[in-house]
């Protein structure tokens, strides 16, 4: 069991100007989930592998424990790892491919024999030992190399978007089983993945990269009330916030007719290079429909239904008196997402009047995307 | 060379539709099968005949079937003189290319280096230099190197010859085992070079029984060579290869047709039927390596 840290640690790859990871600063606490996440390319392979041994850090240091693991060799780090196309050794034995770490070691036989064991009645793999990895489905091919990790009682979990090859549903299965494992097994675990729902269902804690950048550490609870800047508002949470830079004029963001009240300290703290604009956020929860013409309402032209059951979202547009106000969502450009009440859904092409929410606005500067420290 | 033709044909049959493609398959299966094969089974039945039978009818089957020239040539210390050699060459051979290619491959489809990409043109390159302009000068180097008319003389250009194809065709297929196994074996404590023995190896057998098979029946079936190096090195008879041995009894005994037929069927059937035992590996190995 151990911590694991990353102090300033950069990578640059060589011939690129620009560190695919810049000065990361993280600390994991001893047995903790730490999700990192971002989209492609954002550097949280980089990161990993960076931690695996599999990449150089340029500059700074990485711990594990109090040891500086920075050039010590992958195999001398006392780590495991899963990775995304599982690299199972394919003309080895589900039990050989699990025990092949222990082997090379030198363990005897006996030994490795009971740990492979004990770690396949975990899985539920133990009819499947003698198998090789061709003779396996995607589901159990993915839990020989949780096995493999398991075996090796590492001090750190490392896993590359362990479930992205598999199906929509298993994959939603295998999310709370690995999460469950991790909890039961107690074992400090770095998870990477693109998806923002696998990073908010798993993680005790998630990192958001973008750029090489870390942009956010905290709870997913964190992450989702209290994003740092515009890039994790829209990064976390689905469907996406709704987020647009409107004019502040009167203690309010004016788009439209509609009024958004703002806080004191948030109009006080508006910087001269936001040039009198604030970006607003809100969530597709925090907007209630109300009648038509109720004050600070403003239109939405119904697109899309989408109907999930227990929830239901419109995807919707801002009518033509409301031109020139730049809104957007994860669905695109000019989009505004709603939740509505899923027994009573607007139908396409109807227009619905929304209003934010008071209080329920999320707050940057227009400038740099950052959250008003307030 | 029979048995890879019909294969093909076959194969590529069983992709159409069955029932409509399959006595058309059949026919042009048929025609290959008969084109390549003709020729062998008019040497081989030729040896059942008599030299008379011969003049008189080139093409007849044997009447009566003789079995006598197949017999000497068996009884006949010289033949198995040469097809011991042949042997030893041959194995010498595939052994060298297998362990100096696979080794020569690894390191140019998985170290990132500079020059990696010259080096691996330097061996396609080696592909176009052709045998014949090299034959004259390397005589002269084994001479000054005491392996002329030597068995080792044979072997080691024939591994040199025969390196180019073969790590033209192993490191594609090396470098086709994922990265990731590399990690995860690094990861579990494998070096570089125990990747290459627990991972790589055991994953590139169908890529190294190619290599291996098409070095044995090229060396096998090579003249070339061994006429420069063992004939005009002064190697007795008995210590010459298989198709050196055929050139010359045909020399010698240019009256004897059935006997030389004889010979010939002899001298080519251990290549045939290790092509045969084969065949299956070596297409499976060209069309490349696991995937992960």
């Amino acid at each position: 069991m151990a911590t694991v840290t990353f102090d300033g640690a950069t990578r640059i790859y060589p011939g690129t100007e620009r560190p695919a990871v810049d000065k990361l600063n993280l600390h994991i606490e001893d047995g903790e989930f730490l999700v990192l996440v971002g989209p492609s390319g954002c550097g949280k392979s980089t990161s990993l592998r960076m931690l695996a041994g599999l990449e150089d850090v340029n500059e700074g240091r990485i711990l594990i424990g109090d040891r500086d693991v920075t050039d010590v060799q992958p195999k001398d780090r006392d780590i495991a790892m899963v990775f995304q196309n599982y690299a199972l050794y394919p003309h080895m034995s589900v039990a050989d491919n699990m025990g092949f770490a222990l082997k090379i070691a030198g363990t005897p036989k006996a030994e490795i024999r009971q740990r492979v064991e004990e770690a396949a009645k975990i899985l539920d793999l133990s009819e499947y030992l003698d198998r090789k990895p061709k003779a396996l489905s995607g589901g159990q091919r993915q839990r020989v190399a949780m096995g493999r990790a398991i075996v090796r009682q590492p001090q750190v979990f490392l896993m590359d978007e362990p479930l992205s090859n598999l199906d929509a549903k298993l994959r939603v299965q295998t999310r709370t089983q690995i999460a469950g494992l991790q909890r039961r097994l107690g074992v400090t675990t770095v998870y990477v993945t693109h998806d923002q729902t696998e990073a908010l269902t798993m993680g005790d804690r998630i990192a958001v990269l973008k750029d090489g950048l870390l942009q956010q550490v905290g709870t997913p609870r964190d992450m989702y009330d209290t994003p740092a800047n515009v890039f994790v508002a829209g990064f976390i949470g689905s469907p996406a916030m709704n987020i647009g830079t409107f004019p502040v004029a009167d203690g309010a963001a004016n788009f439209g007719k509609a009024h958004v009240n703002l806080p004191r300290d948030v109009i006080a703290n508006i910087r001269p290079e936001d040039q009198g604009q604030i970006t607003l956020g809100f969530r597709p929860e925090s907007l209630d429909i109300v009648s038509a013409g109720t004050q600070d309402s403003f239109p939405v032209v119904v697109e899309i239904v989408e109907e999930l059951g227990s929830d239901a979202f419109v995807y919707g547009s801002l009518t033509q008196d409301m031109a020139g106000t730049r809104l957007s969502s994860g669905a695109g450009e000019a989009q505004i997402i709603v939740r509505v009440d899923p027994r009573r859904v607007p139908a396409k092409g109807e227009t619905i009047w929304v209003r934010v929410r008071e209080g329920e606005q999320h707050q940057f500067h227009a400038a740099s995307g950052e959250r008003f420290d307030i | 060379m029979t048995a890879t033709s019909a294969t093909i044909v076959e194969s590529s049959g069983q992709r159409w539709s069955r029932r409509l493609s399959q006595p058309f398959v059949y026919l042009v299966a048929l025609m290959v099968v008969g084109i390549a094969v003709a020729p062998v089974t008019y040497v081989m039945i030729g040896g059942f005949r008599s030299n008379l039978q011969i003049t008189e009818n080139p093409a007849a089957l044997p009447d009566p079937w003789i079995f006598s020239n197949y017999t000497e040539v068996l009884t006949s210390g010289r033949f198995w003189g040469q097809a011991w050699t042949s042997t030893v060459v041959a194995v010498g051979t595939t052994a060298g290319v297998v362990i100096l290619g696979v080794m020569a491959a690894f390191v140019i489809a998985r170290y990132e280096f500079r020059g990696r990409q010259a080096m691996y043109s330097l061996f396609t390159a080696g592909l176009l230099f052709p045998l014949t302009i090299a034959v004259l000068p390397l005589t002269i180097m084994l001479r000054d190197l005491g392996m002329f008319g030597n068995v080792l003389g044979l072997i080691i250009p024939q591994v040199a010859f025969a390196l180019p194809i073969t790590v033209i065709i192993l490191v594609p297929f090396l470098r086709s085992v994922p990265a990731e196994l590399e990690d995860a074996a690094s990861i579990d404590g494998a070096s570089k070079v125990g990747f290459f023995w627990r991972i790589l190896l055991p994953l590139s057998g169908p890529g190294l029984v190619t290599v291996g098979v098409l070095a044995f029946v090229g060396s096998w079936n090579a003249y070339l060579l061994p006429l420069f190096v063992l004939q005009a090195g002064g190697a007795k008879p008995e210590g010459y290869t298989l198709p050196l041995g055929v050139a010359q009894f045909s020399t010698q005994y240019s009256a004897n047709t059935a006997g030389i037929l004889a010979f010939t069927s002899l001298a080519m059937i251990p290549a045939l039927i290790f092509f045969l035992a084969m065949q299956n590996r070596i297409v499976s190995g060209l069309q490349g390596a696991v995937k992960g």
